[in-house]
């Protein structure tokens, strides 16, 4: 049976309903489709009345309309419903196994993750970060995946490049779905596509990457030329590329070029260096031989230049010469060894080196900065071994005390290291030589502040994360709370906030091992006295308690020297020290605080301080526990 | 009981309450891990940010419902520590078997005198309610004057035409859905309140003006249908002079509220019934102002499909604890299932979880209707009735699943096809169609999909909207 009629008729009854009753008599086109419904109303019973609801609803009296138009809508919407057709021709696809693992989670664990996925606005990081760090498997189950995948174009792209780092771990059950709907023609979402697909399959994601290549554009054409380095095979491919391509493209060549190897590679590589000097900064990563040598030979051509002091650098020549040194990375393969021994021999010359305007060109100070950094990062080896003697090479090259102590921490027994290289910590100020102790002194301070202890590892480690071959000895401690010479080396607020510690004394808090009671002991009574001076109670409090300490008896000093207290901070120090020291210390603490008198007069904190310190006091000594922060601000006037 | 990572989050007043829990417990917050002998009490201390840290129990006499206490002073319950201290036993951390400390031992004594008070009262018999008829006389003839005043607004509004609600103003129809509430109809004050809404959407999208008109006119063929049905059965009642809640769902339709006892009063319960969460989702009524939790349930021996729903109001968000989805089985004492057709709302008090067997994982799937044709009948009588919701929850069983086109389709075993689409009404956030093409793994024979069976006025059909996919093995949801 054709039941247009029907449609018809319930569509202008909608319509009927939204221009009002009012104009029911008047809707001719109500009237017609009520004419063609006739026919129809013989088929069947309800048909029927539908057709009888329409005779009565057009012949109503206007205050009976209303109901009589909602009933017929009723029936007629009844009718359709019941008419809802079912099924679908055609060839039945079955569908594909998705990727991704089902887990079972709770609206709870998955909806805020889901939201936080696919929305937008504040937040987010924090909910994604956090489901990341205790639930990573939350992240293989089918639902959460397509979300993640949607993730990398997110707008905040710090977001996105989260999403990038926890596709990288869950690894290669994404890559059906990286695939699926790819873009080449897309934005960054397909380029970071791409750079994960690249970092998941390897030099197995060739072949489509030069499927898609043709069609790639922009950021997502750059990112297959770059990933195309991660395959050997892709050489000539990428000559070619690098002939072709312009822009970020080219670069995107020249940066996968940079991972290849071969005659012909070398070759394009001499030959663009010759051409774009600065291309070299692309073979900042490679640790291959050929690099190295390209690097450290040109590095030197344009270095020699300019030894003998004949010539002097440009502002152009010095930017390159720049970018050559940066361009040495952490390149620590042993054919470095021949550069450093190079640059070791020329090191005075080096220093000489003065640009177009007379002013130092530190050319020496940049390689010296660099092979620091190198042996920052590498392992025991010849580098380390050559970094060990250089200081005692060259004891004229002050600045090479820094990279032999290092080196000597991280392969020698601490008290070795404690014996060759304390006597340059000046106890006392000297009389002969000063300058040159002064600044051995300086430069081994420097050196101590890439030290620290490492409380989750339980030993020291020099920055760029290499562990010191042995925890640092103690005596260091000794040696530098009774240190005569310490350069100024800035404020810092260790303590998000509150007042200002030089920087002598932040690293020595950082060197020191909390857990040592030696190292406490001989550290404490600095500290106190260092609080007295500064004035700086609450960052020196704050260390003293970490230490074991007490700030009792020189807190209220400390107060005095400052300017006036923020309230807030000293509750801070003060529920610090509630939970290490005994009840009574921490009255006394508050007592100390008080008697100071030295609170910020703005905001009734004076006011505030006199009213909770006291009843703080009591309430210590009525056995409670110290107050909440709340507790003491909601007795404010 | 065995306890179990469920069982913890649903014991918690919200996520994150769980979520900070097992932080402390990872980060080794606890300390003197104690336990009685017998394991049904567990203690621990956990750092807080006072000097001293705070005590926390739990208490398992009754293991459906652990007594938390704790020292700290958290207005959440169970706090984070004490959800902690659950996560400390999970993960089976050492509790050294001690004695019971005497404030812990003074509390449990007494828990357990007030328990055996509450047993003692319950032995009695209830005293008879004194039924003040006058005053429920008074109610009813109250209520048919709202329902007077309910249908000349319908009329009003109609005669003036839907489409005339954008220039009209909303608050008017909030006046109006205030005063049925006056008449106690909150159940049609809730209508009127969806008319204010859609009147608001006209006026502040008018790009969207149809849409919702076509809604306030659905909302008023329901009006009209609620107001001549009521009118009917609250006629009945007061000529009767009957007035005790009846097996209707006209109760609830006119804004009443079933208790418990209502339900046992009308024996609308069965004993030990076993129930199965197909599927669990979370939407936000704007109308009434509160979220519902609802879970789709499948009833292990009668094979019926009911919901429970846990009403948040948003204003009363933080001390009403929301619901969560739950896996395996439910084995519940008393089931208390409203009154209504097709889907009912069932409620229960004090059941206990445990996994599911085998067996009963390979009889879920048997529990679908014989076919898709039985299916769509039942959904097209629950459409055709103008006061049940527009779509029925089913449970069908699959021959194949697939596409036809871009169209996602389910074959049931005997070639019956039916169109899978995402209902517009439920939002984004229900979408799940599509989740279909990322299932891992091949769906096996002897399946069944869950979902709910709608009309689409698109192309007039009958369509499902998929919720779960319910294999011999487990339940898959494509939802919550």
């Amino acid at each position: 049976m054709k039941l247009q009629p029907l449609y018809d008729v319930k569509e202008r009854l909608e319509q009927a309903a939204i221009a009002g009753t009012g104009l029911l008599a008047e809707d001719f086109r109500l009237s017609r489709a009520a004419e063609a419904m006739k026919p129809l109303a013989a088929a069947s019973p309800v048909l029927g009345r539908i057709d009888a609801g329409l005779t009565k609803l057009l012949s109503a009296p206007a205050e009976e309309r209303a109901g009589l138009l909602l009933d017929l809508l009723a029936l007629v919407d009844a009718v359709a419903y019941t008419q809802g057709k079912t099924g679908a021709e055609g060839e039945l696809v079955p569908l594909p196994a998705g990727s991704g693992q089902y887990q079972e989670l709770t609206y709870g664990q998955l909806q805020p993750l889901l939201t936080a996925l696919t929305s937008t606005g504040g937040g987010r990081m924090e909910v994604i970060q956090s489901a990341w760090n205790n639930h990573p498997e939350f992240f293989t189950d089918y639902r959460v995946l397509p979300a993640v995948v949607a993730g990398l174009g997110d707008s905040y792209g710090e977001l996105a490049e989260l999403n990038v780092s926890i596709l990288k771990e869950v690894g290669p059950i994404v890559l059906p779905l990286l695939k699926e709907d790819f873009d080449p023609a897309g934005k960054k979402a397909m380029a970071r596509r791409v750079e994960l697909i690249s970092a998941l399959e390897g030099a197995e994601a060739t072949p489509w990457l030069r499927e898609m290549l043709p069609q790639a554009k922009r950021d997502v054409r750059a990112a297959v030329i770059r990933a195309l380095g991660a395959d050997s095979g892709d050489a000539s491919l990428l000559l070619d590329l690098a002939k072709s391509e312009r822009g970020d493209s080219r670069d995107a060549a020249l940066e996968a070029l940079a991972k290849q190897d071969g005659p012909e590679v070398v070759t394009f590589w001499e030959k663009e260096l010759a051409k774009n000097s600065q291309s070299v900064k692309f073979l900042e990563p490679s640790n291959a031989d050929w690099a190295i040598k390209l690097v450290t030979s040109g590095l030197e051509r344009r270095l020699e230049k300019f030894l003998g002091g004949g010539e002097r650098p440009t502002y152009e020549e010095g930017a390159d010469i720049t970018t050559w040194c940066w361009t040495l990375g952490h390149k620590d393969s042993p054919a470095m060894l021949d550069f450093w021994r190079w640059a070791d021999s020329h090191m005075e010359e080096l220093d000489r080196i003065m640009d177009e305007k007379d002013r130092p060109s530190f050319f020496g100070v940049k390689l010296t900065d660099k092979l620091l950094d190198i042996m920052r990062h590498t392992g025991p080896g010849p580098l380390r071994d050559f970094c060990l003697n250089l200081f005692d090479r060259h004891p004229a090259m002050t600045r090479y005390l820094h990279v032999s102590f290092l080196a000597a921490l991280l392969s020698w027994p601490a008290a070795e290291v404690y014996e060759k290289y304390s006597p340059y910590i000046l106890t006392k100020k000297p009389l002969l030589d000063k300058e040159r102790k002064e600044t051995l002194n300086n430069v081994l301070l420097r050196a101590l502040n890439d030290v620290y202890w490492n409380n989750s590892q339980g030993r020291h480690v020099v920055v760029a994360g290499q562990p010191a071959a042995e925890s640092l000895d103690s005596r260091w401690i000794e040696r530098l709370v009774h240190a005569a010479c310490k350069p100024d080396s800035g404020k810092y607020y260790p303590f998000s906030g509150g007042d200002p510690v030089n920087g002598f004394d932040k690293n020595l808090a950082e060197l020191a091992n909390p857990a040592d009671p030696e190292q406490c002991a001989l550290l404490v009574p600095y500290l106190r006295e260092r609080m007295v001076e500064t004035g700086s109670w609450y960052s020196y409090g704050q260390y003293l308690l970490r230490f074991g300490g007490s700030p009792g008896g020189v807190l209220g000093k400390a107060m005095q020297k400052s300017k006036d207290a923020r309230l807030y901070y000293v509750w801070v120090l003060l529920n610090e020290a509630s939970k290490s020291l005994p009840t009574g210390e921490v009255a006394d603490l508050c007592q100390e605080a008080l008697d100071s008198q030295r609170f910020r007069p703005t905001g009734n904190e004076l006011f505030l301080a006199k009213k909770v310190l006291p009843w703080t006091i009591e309430q210590l000594w009525a056995g409670k526990t110290f107050p909440k922060w709340d507790e003491w601000w909601n007795m404010r006037p | 009981m065995e306890l179990t990572e469920q069982f913890i989050l649903l014991q918690a007043p919200n996520p994150a309450a769980a979520e900070n829990g097992r932080k402390l417990s990872k980060k080794g917050s606890f300390s003197a891990l104690s336990r009685t002998a017998d394991g049904t009490l567990y203690w621990a201390e956990c750092a807080g940010s006072g000097k001293t840290p705070y005590r926390v129990s739990l208490d398992w006499t009754d293991p459906g419902a652990p007594v938390c206490r704790c020292t700290c002073p958290s207005r959440q319950f169970p706090c984070k520590h004490a959800l902690g201290l659950m996560f400390e036993q999970l993960e089976g951390k050492d509790f050294a078997a001690a004695e019971i400390p005497p404030e812990l031992a003074e509390k449990r004594a007494k828990q357990a005198a007030r328990a055996a008070k509450r047993e003692a009262e319950e032995g009695r018999p209830a005293k008879p309610k004194k039924e003040n008829a006058a005053a429920r006389k008074k109610k009813l003839a109250r209520q048919l004057e709202g329902l007077d005043m309910a249908e000349k607004l319908v009329n009003d509004l109609l005669a003036s035409g839907v489409g005339a609600l954008s220039g009209g103003s909303a608050q008017t129809y909030d006046k109006l859905a205030k005063d049925l509430g006056s008449s106690y109809l909150t159940g049609l004050q809730s209508a009127f309140t969806r008319i204010a809404l859609a009147v608001r959407t006209a006026q502040k999208t008018p790009d969207r003006a149809d849409e919702a008109c076509r809604q306030a006119l659905r909302t008023l063929i329901y009006l009209h249908s609620a107001i001549q049905k009521s009118r009917a059965f609250l006629q009945g009642k007061l000529e009767a002079e009957n007035f005790s809640a009846e097996d209707t769902i006209l109760f609830e339709t006119l804004g009443g509220v079933w208790k418990l006892e209502e339900l046992h009063a009308i024996r609308a319960f069965r004993e030990n019934a076993r129930l199965v969460q197909l599927s669990f989702d979370v939407s936000c009524d704007e109308a009434r102002k509160e979220y519902v939790e609802r879970g789709w349930w499948l009833d292990l021996d009668t094979g019926r499909i009911d919901q429970t729903l846990n009403l948040r109001p948003v204003r009363a968000l933080k001390y009403v604890k929301g619901d969560d989805s739950r896996f395996g089985l439910v084995e519940i004492p008393v089931l208390y299932t409203y009154p209504g057709e097709g889907n009912c709302r069932i409620r229960w008090e004090g059941g206990a979880s445990r996994p599911l067997t085998a067996e009963e994982r390979a009889a879920l799937p048997g529990l679908a209707r014989p076919n898709l044709t039985a299916a769509v009948k039942a959904a097209k009588n629950q459409l055709k009735n103008t006061l049940l919701p527009k779509f029925l929850a089913v449970l069908v069983p699959v021959g194949r699943l697939g596409k036809v086109g871009d169209a996602f389709v389910l074959e049931d075993p005997f070639g019956d096809r039916i169109v899978l689409r995402d209902r517009e009404e439920d939002g984004a956030d229900h979408a799940s169609t599509g989740r279909l093409a990322l299932l891992p793994g091949e769906i096996p024979t002897g399946s069944a999909l869950f979902g709910l069976m709608y009309y689409c006025e698109e192309d007039r059909s009958i369509c499902l909207h998929p919720y779960s996919v319910v294999t011999p093995d487990r339940i898959i949801r494509l939802q919550y």
